[in-house]
């Protein structure tokens, strides 16, 4: 059985009135991300090839997602979404990024968990993930954390596991589907003896 | 000491999706996908060029090539992996990354290992030549191979 949240073939989803920014150094890329974006319904969809030119976007429009690159020369993709948290205006500084990238690098891991991005998807992108991050990012429903070191959806969300559909990167993550039961069901005496109250001397 | 502050902030987007309209998820994905295969051709152009390059400047007979930066390598392979989507049936993506990843520890090394460098690029050739073609035992276990070699099998494991 999927997981209720899963994104199933036959969920509706409207993006028709979203502002999107699509944000990639390299041409064929962002050429990419913008047929995939487009394709979801999209109709505002702005493209940046440069963190210059997306801070312009982020400051003269209201945006209500961010798909960017990481590896970018001179400014990154990290850096961009710490300047957007920090600086990208009221209207702007909350709104829900997903970064893309194709190998990360070790010397990158922290830099991109620090960066206050909603969500990391692999490059190749392919739709069918792109559109269930999407639909992830858009109905999360995170804590936002504000201090010195940081801004961005809180990082502590192990507990809430991996998104559905995903397996899961730990070896402790558990699955959202719980699966078929392999044993027979408890008698309502063993459910009661579990919760019922037991007198204890003191 | 540092103030942390704890909120949740409005998200249009959430508010968005659920309004009446828009599109069944199947439609968004095979439309998307209508709409990227339109830039196979120039994406696999963009692919090959990249190669190119990569064998111009860095394969064994290439004098000088010690001289590259580990950074300049690492960023032609990665304008593979931005396209690779189209070549993923011959495995060039995977290719790739094992190649980035490889790069990456040179880097962290601060050490060429070239022996490790040219069977990725012969690899990557060969996959994007004949890749699509082959076995899909065999490409895996050539993919199984270079993950060896970068040390991508024991980031992975």
């Amino acid at each position: 059985m999927a997981a209720p949240d899963a994104l199933q073939p036959s969920t509706r989803i409207n993006l028709e009135s979203a502002t999107v920014l699509v944000l990639d150094d390299n041409g064929p890329s962002l050429e990419i991300l913008a047929q995939v974006v487009s394709g979801f319904g999209v109709n505002a969809l702005l493209r940046a090839e440069s963190v210059a030119e997306a801070q312009k976007h982020v400051l003269a429009k209201t945006l209500d997602l961010i798909i960017s690159d990481v590896q970018m020369p001179e400014v990154d993709g990290c850096e961009f979404i710490q300047w957007l948290r920090r600086e990208g205006g009221e209207a702007n500084r909350y709104v829900p990024v997903i970064l893309v990238t194709g190998h990360t690098r070790a010397s990158q891991i922290l830099k991109i968990r620090d960066a206050g991005a909603n969500f990391t998807v692999a490059k190749p992108i392919t739709p069918k993930v792109l559109l269930e991050r999407v639909y992830w990012v858009a109905r999360e429903d995170r804590m936002f954390i504000e201090c010195d070191s940081y801004v961005g959806p809180d990082r502590r969300f192990k507990h809430m596991g991996p998104p559905p559909g995903a397996d899961g990167r730990r070896r402790d993550d558990l699955p959202a589907e719980v699966g078929v039961a392999v044993e027979a069901n408890m008698s309502q005496d063993e459910i009661n003896s579990l919760m019922k109250p037991a007198k204890v001397s003191v | 000491m540092s103030v942390v502050r704890k909120f949740r902030p409005p998200n249009r987007l959430k508010a968005m999706i659920k309004v009446r309209g828009g599109l069944l998820a199947k439609d968004a994905v095979a439309a998307a996908e209508t709409g990227v295969e339109t830039l196979r051709d120039p994406c696999l152009a963009a692919l090959d060029e990249a190669l190119v390059e990569i064998e111009r400047r860095f394969l064994p007979e290439v004098a000088g090539r010690e001289a590259e930066t580990f950074e300049a390598l690492y960023d032609l392979v990665s304008k593979i992996l931005d396209v690779a989507g189209f070549a993923a049936d011959a495995s060039v993506d995977q290719a790739a990354i094992s190649l980035c990843a490889l790069v990456d520890n040179c880097a962290e090394a601060e050490a060429w290992r070239w022996e490790a460098v040219d069977v990725h690029i012969n690899a990557l050739r060969l996959l994007r030549n004949h890749g699509a073609t082959l076995p899909e035992d065999h490409r895996q276990a050539m993919i199984d191979g270079l993950h060896t070699i970068s040390g991508l099998k024991a980031e992975i494991g």
